[in-house]
């Protein structure tokens, strides 16, 4: 399996607080990783790290072999179209209803054809569950539906990997299943996929690989039965009777 | 493309900044032969000074006569061009000289040794004596100078009864106002207890004015500063010779007492018999249109210019980042009135045709885009940095980030304050009048001057200006409340 991204000796501070420290990873095509971790260890800035949101202090980050931190602003906009990203907080954009949201980057960065998009975001729109919502504004909606918009909306790109960072957390309890569902679909359907998050039962079901982070460095990583049931580390085992109790 | 301009207007102003502003005419004199080139003789005066120079309306349209003025058509007469008069404020004739933007100044101006040493004179014209002007009332109590111990005296700023009374009455208080009307009304209103004036000038006042009253208070006068000369830039000689045959022409026939004189007296008695406010409604309405033009054109580029640097300070471009602050505070911090004589006369310097109302544009603009700018930044600022985080992992570049998602939220959060920039630019543009472009205020001006009465056309004028904001202000917030639904 190819790797579709290598992270090389990554540090990253923020004046002189380290917030990740030499991290070296691979992610393979097709995978599902989730990184877990206590708050604060460095999770949502390794992940802003992967597609350069946060410039990373020390060390490389390569997308399908580029390195994103040495090249220019407009060949790292090229790659970046296909790591798309769902944030906790959605991040829609207010000023705009549903669909031309989904629309906007398709046809201003891939200079799609009005039609195309539009036929492209209404089957988006129906693969996670939203069809009849084409023309409302994100204001109207609910969270879990906002989530499902911005998932829809980042896959209008054709990613080759998703990042997604405690997309749920920011739900009401009810709505956490619809998005968990979208994801595990998108799963299923063969993407990328490095997913920041704090649901165990998600973890466990879809991840390929768990990555536990701590203090800003990869403690340990496994399957996910494995990491579960014996956990290497004293942090992991520590982490996890806290979260299971 | 009009950011092109605009850029281009930057540019103007920053070389007008390092660019010294005096125009030194290095080549041998060829003044005469240029206007002959031109076929046109431009005059600078200031038209509120009957009977040298005042307004008259005729068939609707206004018409620059008095003495000076007819003076003025004969020499462009004899030299053989037409004659285009521009009216200024006193103080700012010589500048206008100096800045080459009239040929020649003509207002009834003394050639005080100050004056001559930027300024070459013609022969003199025409000799009146300096006089008061009194309210009727105080006529047994004001006859002579020491009568006015303590007294406060006003006079036209810049000019030679301005000096007359600094130097000859040090125990008053003078109060130096740049229009005679203006004085005229703190007259009537007690401000000033008197005004120095020409003694010409004076009489014109008292005859259409009952409640005022001329007397010769007996300034000591030193002969060769009470004439009057036309003044053209220094060194300008083959004019000032072609202006002395004309002078010498004119006193030998003595057309100023028996022709251009009696001319003046003339259209002054049929000016006060139609100095009815209905009678210069469209003296008026002039003046809203060019209010508006200048308001609106200004708020278009102020927003441009000011969309721009308000893009420059959030750069993370060091440089970009520091001009716009620069500019920003530089502007922010000078008087606009300052700003709209640096640019006419300033940049006058350099593009030599640049009309008042372009001029006045380019200032009211460069102004606005300072503190459009600041608007603008608060609202981007105002904007989630997740919405710029989303907009960059979907591939949009920093450009189409600020184009498609930033500046539209922006725009909406800021409305407000825009439209009052917008309203505000209509009551601040007023100070254009100030290099004579006619709007409002400016016709407010020559209304006054027209008809001697100073407080009705202040009176109409505010209330339009009330209209225009008032009315300005319940459309934007029509537009307000359609865009919080959107
Ligand atoms: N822009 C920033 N400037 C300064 N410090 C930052 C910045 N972003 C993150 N940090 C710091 O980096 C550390 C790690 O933050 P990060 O958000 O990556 O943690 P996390 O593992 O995602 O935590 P959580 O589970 O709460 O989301 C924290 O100490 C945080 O204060
Ligand atoms: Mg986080």
């Amino acid at each position: 399996m190819p790797n579709l991204i290598e992270v090389q000796n990554l540090g990253k501070s923020f004046g002189d607080n380290e917030v990740l420290k030499n991290i070296s990873e691979e992610v393979t095509k097709g995978q599902v990783i989730c990184v877990i971790g206590p708050s604060g260890s460095g999770k949502s800035t390794f992940l802003r790290c992967l597609n350069v949101l946060e410039d990373p202090t020390t060390g490389k980050v390569l997308f399908e072999g580029s390195n994103l931190t040495g090249i220019s602003e407009n060949e790292l906009n090229n790659l970046r179209e296909k790591m798309g990203m769902v944030f906790q907080s959605f991040n829609l954009f207010p000023n705009m209803n549903v669909i031309e949201n989904i629309k906007l980057a398709p046809l201003r960065v891939k200079k799609m054809s009005d039609a195309a998009a539009t036929q492209q975001a209404k089957e988006l729109l129906e693969k996670v569950g939203l069809a009849d919502k084409a023309e409302q504004y994100p204001q109207s909606l609910s969270g879990g539906q906002q989530q499902r918009v911005a998932i829809a909306r980042a896959l209008a790109m054709n990613p080759e990997v998703m990042l997604f960072d405690e997309p749920t957390s920011a739900l009401d309890p009810e709505m956490v299943g619809e998005v968990l569902k979208v994801m595990q679909d998108l799963a299923e359907s063969g993407m990328t996929m490095v997913v920041v998050t704090h649901e165990m039962g998600f973890a466990k079901k879809v991840a390929d690989e768990i990555w536990f982070m701590a203090e800003g460095t990869i403690q340990e990583k496994g399957t996910p039965e494995k990491f579960f049931t014996a956990p290497k580390t004293e942090r992991a085992q520590d982490f996890l009777s806290k979260i299971l109790s | 493309m009009k950011k092109k301009s605009l850029f281009l207007f930057i540019i103007v102003f920053l070389l007008a900044l390092i660019t010294p502003l005096t125009h030194v005419n290095a080549a041998s004199d060829n003044s005469l032969q240029q206007v002959k080139d031109k076929g046109t003789l431009v005059v600078g005066t200031s038209a509120d000074y009957p009977p040298y120079e005042f307004t008259v309306k005729k068939n609707g349209k206004t018409k620059y006569v008095g003495l000076d003025i007819s003076l003025a058509q004969k020499f462009a007469k004899d030299i053989g061009v037409k004659l285009k008069v521009k009216n200024m404020n006193f103080d700012s004739l010589l500048v206008a000289l100096e800045t080459h933007k009239v040929d020649m100044v003509i207002a009834g101006m003394n050639p005080t040794p100050e004056r001559q040493k930027s300024v070459s004179f013609s022969n003199i014209y025409y000799t009146g004596d300096q006089y008061m002007l009194i309210n009727k009332k105080d006529a047994a109590q004001f006859r002579k100078i020491k009568d006015f111990k303590g007294k406060t005296i006003g006079a036209q700023t810049g000019s030679l009864q301005y000096s007359l009374v600094k130097d000859q009455m040090k125990g008053n208080d003078v109060k130096g106002l740049a229009k005679l009307n203006d004085l005229v009304i703190a007259l009537q209103s007690q401000k000033v207890n008197a005004v120095a004036m020409e003694e010409a000038t004076a009489k014109a006042f008292a005859s259409n004015n009952h409640t005022l009253k001329v007397i010769n208070p007996g300034f000591d006068i030193d002969e060769s500063q009470t004439g009057s000369a036309i003044g053209f830039s220094k060194g300008a000689d083959s004019l000032v010779n072609a202006a002395n045959k004309t002078i010498a022409m004119v006193k030998k026939d003595d057309l100023i007492n028996k022709e251009y004189i009696p001319t003046a007296a003339k259209n002054m008695t049929s000016n006060s018999k139609t100095n009815s406010m209905a009678n210069y409604w469209t003296y008026f309405v002039k003046g809203i249109e060019y209010t508006l033009i200048i308001t609106v054109v200004s708020v278009f580029f102020g927003f441009m210019l000011g969309t721009l640097f308000a893009i420059m300070r959030l750069s993370r471009n060091r440089l970009a980042h520091a001009l716009a602050v620069a500019y920003i505070e530089f502007v922010r911090g000078t008087p606009l009135m300052v700003q709209v004589m640096f640019v006419y006369f300033g940049i006058g310097a350099i593009i030599q045709s640049l009309p008042a109302l372009i001029a006045g544009i380019i200032a009211v603009s460069l102004n606005s885009a300072a503190y459009v700018a600041e608007v603008i930044r608060s609202g981007i600022e105002s904007i989630p940095a997740g919405q710029t985080e989303a907009s960059r992992s979907l591939g949009m570049s920093q450009r189409e980030t600020y184009r498609y998602i930033i500046i539209p939220q922006a725009l909406k959060n800021i409305w407000p304050a825009l439209g009052n920039e917008f309203v505000t630019l209509i009551k601040e543009s007023s100070i254009v009048s100030i290099i004579g472009v006619t709007d409002l205020m400016y016709q407010m001006q020559l209304v006054q001057s027209a008809t001697y009465k100073g407080v009705i056309p202040i009176f109409i004028a505010m209330v339009l200006y009330f209209i225009m904001t008032f009315g300005l202000s319940k459309v934007l917030g029509y537009f307000e409340g359609k865009m919080k639904h959107a």
